[in-house]
């Protein structure tokens, strides 16, 4: 350990109001991959004591986002979501030996740069709680108004209660939030959602037998960027298609936060030179697999819609562009037409 | 109406400044036998959505997205960590939160109540002691006086 590290570790000590020993420090110190080290602590911590401590250290550390992270983790370990959902006297009570070593266990883990979602295996999407594991793709915030305006179209075209007989494809399902969220709300709703990382795959069937959704959900490890043919083959037609397909452009994915360059699964990002690459397949896909006046809803970049448009003019007469919408920090999202 | 509930759930009768800020409560059947769970008031709700910073998107992680739900009146706050939210579940959250905040102060009362009483019982209970240690004494001196006295030709 470097001199500097202890002198501030002594720092955090004469800062934290429960007056440690040194010696306690040796004895509960530990050490993550990088040798940032985790503060010490004496059995007396409180809920409190142990957000205030942890977010210092992040701070220190230079983790983004060091109170909230604090927080929701420690939430986590008293069972529930967010800090102001646990009892306000709860929070100066000491923790229990259990849960001050999961707290110190998982709080080390976000050291490391490691997303909160990830560090407690689980986020909020819409209504529903789902499962993460790396390198799985975090589902966005974004993404949950995606949902929001698939399901508000489907009303309009097909009725309130959305119809009968409806299908679904999603192309790259990552964790099944898109799928999932729409099959909860839609009861008549059969999908098909495909990934090409196995992880995935499992990750989303993991979620859908936790939500009691599988029965209507098939999940299959496809590449759509690979034959055709072949996916046309276990795909039938679909009233709709959806996706949050990778968008980046490769040059912007070097520029990218510790957590996601780190942690998630880059092929979930990166959409090549262009951004297009995938969204180009699905769209080719979606030509071929739409019933008629069949959408397709995808979640792109700022600068895709007009490219998209003259893309779909061009190239595939089978589509017609509908519409962009923007999501409330201005990324588009768009609905197109067979 | 709500004072006389309040009489027959917690045994005791509140004091007044507390019969001023009543909430109109509701008794519920739910997992916690019976439960009331005070009503809300739209108006005196607040929503805001709360936007991280950043480009957003795919090329951005972060956990500050969230809708706050508040009750004004107390400043109780309930957040969710997804930006579309069920509204009836954290309608019920905050519900949670508002009785157990007023339950947690009568409770408060309650515990204050039992200590002073408990006070009260263990300096009774000395005094008694007290008393009785007297009368015994005083006791074993008339004995002695018999014993004297009987020793007497």
């Amino acid at each position: 350990m470097t001199s500097k590290t202890m002198w501030l570790l002594g720092r955090l000590m004469h800062r934290h109001r429960g007056g440690l020993k040194l010696s306690s420090f040796v004895r509960s110190a530990s050490c993550t991959a990088e040798g940032a080290v985790a503060p010490p602590v004496d059995s007396s911590v409180t809920a409190e004591q142990a957000v205030r401590l942890w977010a210092q250290h992040f701070t220190l550390h230079g983790i983004s986002e060091p109170l909230l992270s604090s927080q929701y983790i420690i939430a986590h370990v008293l069972g529930r979501k967010t800090l102001d959902g646990v009892d306000r006297r709860r929070l100066k009570d000491p923790l229990t030996d259990t849960e001050r070593v999961s707290v110190w266990k998982l709080c080390t883990k976000r050291l490391t740069s490691m997303p909160v979602q990830y560090v407690i295996q689980e986020w909020d999407f819409r209504d529903l709680t789902l499962k993460m594991k790396p390198p799985v793709f975090i589902p966005r915030p974004e993404t949950e108004e995606l949902v929001g305006l698939v399901l508000e179209d489907l009303r309009l075209i097909r009725g309130e209660s959305y119809g009968t007989d409806l299908r679904c494809l999603e192309v790259g399902c990552g964790s099944g939030a898109i799928s999932l969220s729409l099959l909860h709300s839609i009861p008549q709703l059969r999908v098909l959602a495909l990934d090409q990382s196995q992880a995935a795959v499992c990750l989303t069937r993991e979620n859908a037998n936790r939500l009691g959704l599988q029965d209507k959900l098939e999940v299959q490890h496809l590449d759509v960027m690979g034959d055709t043919d072949a996916l046309l083959s276990k795909c039938g037609p679909v009233h709709f298609l959806v996706s949050n397909p990778p968008y980046l452009l490769t040059q912007e994915m070097q520029s990218l936060q510790t957590e996601i360059l780190r942690f998630e699964d880059h092929a979930a990002l990166d959409g090549g030179l262009d951004g297009l690459s995938v969204i180009r397949s699905i769209l080719v896909l979606a030509s071929k697999l739409l019933k008629e006046r069949g959408r397709v809803y995808l979640e792109v970049a700022p600068c895709h819609p007009p490219v998209i448009r003259q893309m779909i003019e061009e190239t595939m007469p089978g589509l017609l562009y509908l519409e962009t919408r923007c999501d409330l920090t201005n990324r588009r999202k768009k609905v197109k037409q067979v | 109406m709500s004072s006389l509930l309040l009489r027959i759930l917690y045994g005791f009768s509140p004091p007044l400044h507390r019969q001023l800020f009543k909430w109109p409560f509701v008794l519920a059947a739910g997992k916690k036998d019976l439960i009331d769970l005070p009503v809300l008031n739209e108006e005196d709700l607040e929503e805001q959505f709360v936007r991280g910073s950043g480009p957003g998107g795919q090329a951005t992680n972060k956990t500050s997205n969230c809708v706050v739900l508040k009750h004004t009146p107390t400043g109780i706050v309930v957040k969710t960590r997804s930006v579309t939210h069920n509204r009836k579940l954290a309608r019920d959250i905050l519900r949670e939160k508002l009785e157990v905040e007023y339950k947690g102060e009568e409770s408060e009362l309650l515990r204050r109540q039992n200590e002073s009483i408990q006070r009260k019982q263990v300096k009774r209970r000395k005094v008694n002691e007290n008393i009785e240690k007297k009368r015994r004494f005083k006791e074993t001196l008339n004995a002695e006086d018999f014993g004297f006295k009987s020793q007497e030709p």
